[in-house]
């Protein structure tokens, strides 16, 4: 998607502001000199309460843009709002419309109503057809921009206009990079829970723009995203055995990734998007391998009479963790890419399954069994700090967002009913149902799309 | 062969010493006692000429106690006297007359007694951290009164019994005109009180002089303000490296004299994020109306540190 960017200069002072400004610098600089014997004040506990922020509906350019206006607002609210991070103000308590985003907003009005950020914005419908989105990002506290960008796109695209811009209004505040620009695939489930038929879906991230990729003849599990969101890699019960497959997402065609005997899953891309990781079945255990997708050369990376499985790849791509029950119950353990010592991370009660490293490397997250519960929690790639984020009747299979701070999994909560997509901040707060069309399981994340 | 007697002497001598000492020294320096642990409190500067303060500030509560005991005193000697002549009265005169002077004192002192002793509490505090003139006269009037008060309730029972033998203020019990009386009374009390508060208000002029220090109460309250406002976002990375100081400057009207400034370092988005919401909670707590004007010298400069780290163990 043809998607182009500039950044919105700040709006030009006033001669006035100039001189505050000015004197505000001198005094500052003035401060440390005069400040012999100040009062130190230590303040270690916040407030972990989301930061108020305001989004009018973005000024139509011209009268036919007043909708997209709204739905970009719309968008926007709803990520931001979904995030836990932020906490959009009504619209109905708005006291100063926005008309003119090129002039400064009157920040009394927005502290009145106790925003702390402002979100203006405008759409105009270009002459050629291109759809133009401008937005600033204000701090109302302080009375400033922090931050303005302009985008040229297609008007179809203006959801994902919406998105890219939650993504720099989250960045600029919290300082990590958004995950909102961003997709998931996810078997879709449908029918009777003894015929249910399974289909391998794709939708962005906030429910929206379902497709679906496979008619569900077939039993589909485990998808997973390349690095370049353009493929995935999941495993299929075709004809005879299970077997990893290769799908290229626009283009539909689908290949089968090595030939091996037996049958193959649990599949997952390197960082660099070269090589499938996998787990091959041989007799009635099952060892982990890795195919380059160029020259599909194989190499063995464990030989164990166990079941080593859901291989998943650290972000620099020197370190894989697994899963295996070489110790008696599966635990997770960790070894070097290539091969080599694998060292158990995990000691907890219970049995761990399905680990993935996290995007930013800092945490590994797995599905934790025991007690008669199933758990989604995450530990450090040490094993240490391990933090159960929930618990629950059938929580499984946890995929990190782009930026490492949020998971989604799915949960089972027994019965006739099915699975749903749930995500929950990796501090554990925040748990949000994710809309989806029929039941829904094995969720996989992708990276940013941009 | 002749052996010197003195020579085996000696030799056997430094034997024996020599080998007493191997032993006793060696017995000895097994004995090595283990050193007992004692438990050590790091502090800083600060804590410590906190702690010092707080010894001065202590003395504000010993003041009600002297006051207390000097004012049981001197009301004990004119409360003697008081409950003698009732008692007196009830044995030498007839019995219908003192009943009335034993209700009566003790109805009308347990009516303003109870006010006034809620009041007190209230009433001092406020002196302490302001400087009130004529508040001074007021507390102690009103320490007294309840001292007064609080005494005659219990002492008329407990101390009613030593007081008997003395008789020669039994003479003046035949004074009449009884409520005149106890009024006079009860106004030499208050002055001879009024001398006792004396030394309490001395001592609170003492720590007045120290009281330009910021309270703690000021400054918790300043911290509770702060870290009500100070925005902190759930699992951030390393939040141990978003540890942002901004230095302030006050005017007297408790607002900011100019921005606030980050002076502590970072580069990453993170610590810009971190940064600003410091700065936002800055921006937000003011008018800080919490601080006292009499130590604005204090507040006029101050650094607030704002450290995420302890929110964050798990």
């Amino acid at each position: 998607m043809p998607v182009t960017s500039f950044s919105l200069p700040s709006l030009p002072l006033n001669r006035r502001d100039i001189l505050i400004g000015g004197a505000g610098a001198a005094a500052s600089l003035l401060l440390p000199s005069l400040a012999g014997a100040q009062t130190k004040l230590q303040i270690t506990e916040g407030n972990v309460a989301p930061l108020p922020i305001a989004i009018p509906n973005f000024v139509a350019g011209s009268p036919a843009d007043g909708e997209v206006g709204a739905g970009v607002a719309q968008v926007i609210t709803n990520n931001l709002k979904r995030s836990g991070l932020f906490a959009p103000i009504d619209q109905a308590a708005f006291i100063e419309k926005i008309v003119n985003i090129d002039a400064a907003p009157q920040f009394q009005s927005w502290k009145t109503i106790n925003a702390q950020a402002l979100v203006t914005g405008r759409m105009t419908r270009q002459g050629d057809g291109r759809l133009k989105a401008e937005f600033r990002l204000w701090d109302v506290t302080a009375g400033q921009q922090l931050t303005g960008q302009q985008y040229f796109t297609s008007p179809e695209y203006w959801r994902r206009i919406a998105h890219i811009i939650s993504d720099q209004i989250y960045e600029r505040l919290t300082g990590d990079k958004g995950y909102f620009d961003s997709r998931v695939v996810f078997v879709d489930e449908t029918g009777a829970k003894e015929r249910r038929v399974k289909r391998l879906a794709l939708m962005d991230q906030d429910g929206a723009n379902v497709r679906y990729l496979t008619r569900g003849s077939d039993l589909v599990l485990t998808p997973r995203f390349s690095p370049s969101t353009q493929e995935i890699t999941y495993m299929e019960f075709g004809q005879g055995d299970p077997r990893v497959y290769l799908r290229n997402i626009e283009t539909g065609q689908s290949e089968i990734v090595g030939n091996f005997p037996g049958m193959s899953f649990a599949p997952r891309f390197s960082p660099d998007g070269q090589r499938v990781i996998m787990s091959l079945q041989q007799g009635g255990n099952s060892n982990l391998f890795v195919m380059d997708l160029r020259s599909k050369s194989t190499t063995r990376l464990t030989d164990t009479p166990a079941i080593d499985t859901s291989p998943s790849y650290a972000p620099d791509g020197t370190r894989i963790c697994f899963e295996s029950d070489r110790g008696g119950k599966p635990q997770i353990y960790v070894m070097p890419a290539t091969g080599g010592a694998a060292q158990r991370i995990s000691f907890g009660e219970g049995s761990y399954s399905t680990p993935v490293w996290s995007p930013r490397g800092d945490y590994i997250a797995f599905t934790k069994q025991g007690g008669g519960q199933f758990s989604i929690g995450i530990m450090k790639p040490d094993g240490s700090g391990e933090r159960i984020l929930t618990s629950g009747f059938h929580n499984e299979g946890p995929t990190f967002a782009p930026n490492g701070r949020v998971l989604m999994f799915f949960r089972d909560p027994g019965g006739n009913s099915g699975p749903s997509l749930f995500t929950v901040d990796i501090s554990g707060r925040n748990e949000q149902r994710v809309p989806t069309p029929g039941f829904a399981s094995d969720p996989a994340w992708s990276p940013l799309l941009s | 062969m002749k052996v010197d007697k003195t020579l085996v002497a000696s030799v056997a001598l430094h034997v024996l010493v020599i080998g007493w000492g191997l032993i006793s020294f060696s017995a000895r320096s097994l004995e090595a006692p283990p050193p007992e642990s004692m438990p050590v409190d790091i502090i800083s500067a600060d804590q410590l000429s906190k702690i010092t303060a707080g010894i001065k500030t202590g003395e504000k509560d010993q003041p009600k106690p002297l006051v207390e005991k000097i004012a049981d005193a001197k009301p004990v000697e004119d409360a003697v006297g008081k409950i003698t002549e009732k008692k007196e009265i009830v044995t030498a005169s007839a019995p219908e007359p003192p009943p009335k002077p034993v209700e009566k004192p003790v109805e009308k002192k347990p009516d303003p007694p109870k006010p006034v002793a809620e009041n007190k509490p209230k009433d001092e505090p406020k002196p302490l951290e302001k400087k009130p003139d004529p508040p001074k006269v007021d507390p102690i009037a009103e320490a007294l009164k309840s001292e007064d008060t609080k005494k005659p309730m219990p002492k008329p029972e407990a101390k009613a019994a030593p007081p008997q033998p003395p008789k020669p203020k039994q003479e003046r019990t035949f004074d009449q005109s009884k409520i005149a009386a106890l009024l006079d009374k009860r106004d030499p009390t208050r002055q001879s009180i009024t001398g006792a508060a004396l030394n309490s208000s001395a001592s609170l002029g003492t720590t007045r002089g120290t009281a330009a220090t910021l309270s703690q109460s000021e400054l918790d309250a300043m911290r509770a303000r702060l870290a009500s406002l100070w925005n902190v976002q759930p699992g951030v990375e390393h939040p141990e490296e978003l540890y942002v100081t901004v230095r302030i400057r006050l005017n007297p009207d408790r607002r900011l004299a100019a921005p606030p400034q980050v002076v502590s370092s970072g580069t990453s988005a993170r610590y810009q994020a971190a940064a600003e919401a410091a700065v936002r909670a800055v921006l937000q707590g003011q008018p800080y109306t919490m601080l006292r004007d009499e130590t604005y010298e204090q507040w006029k400069y101050m650094d607030i540190d704002f450290d995420p780290k302890q929110m964050f163990r798990s």
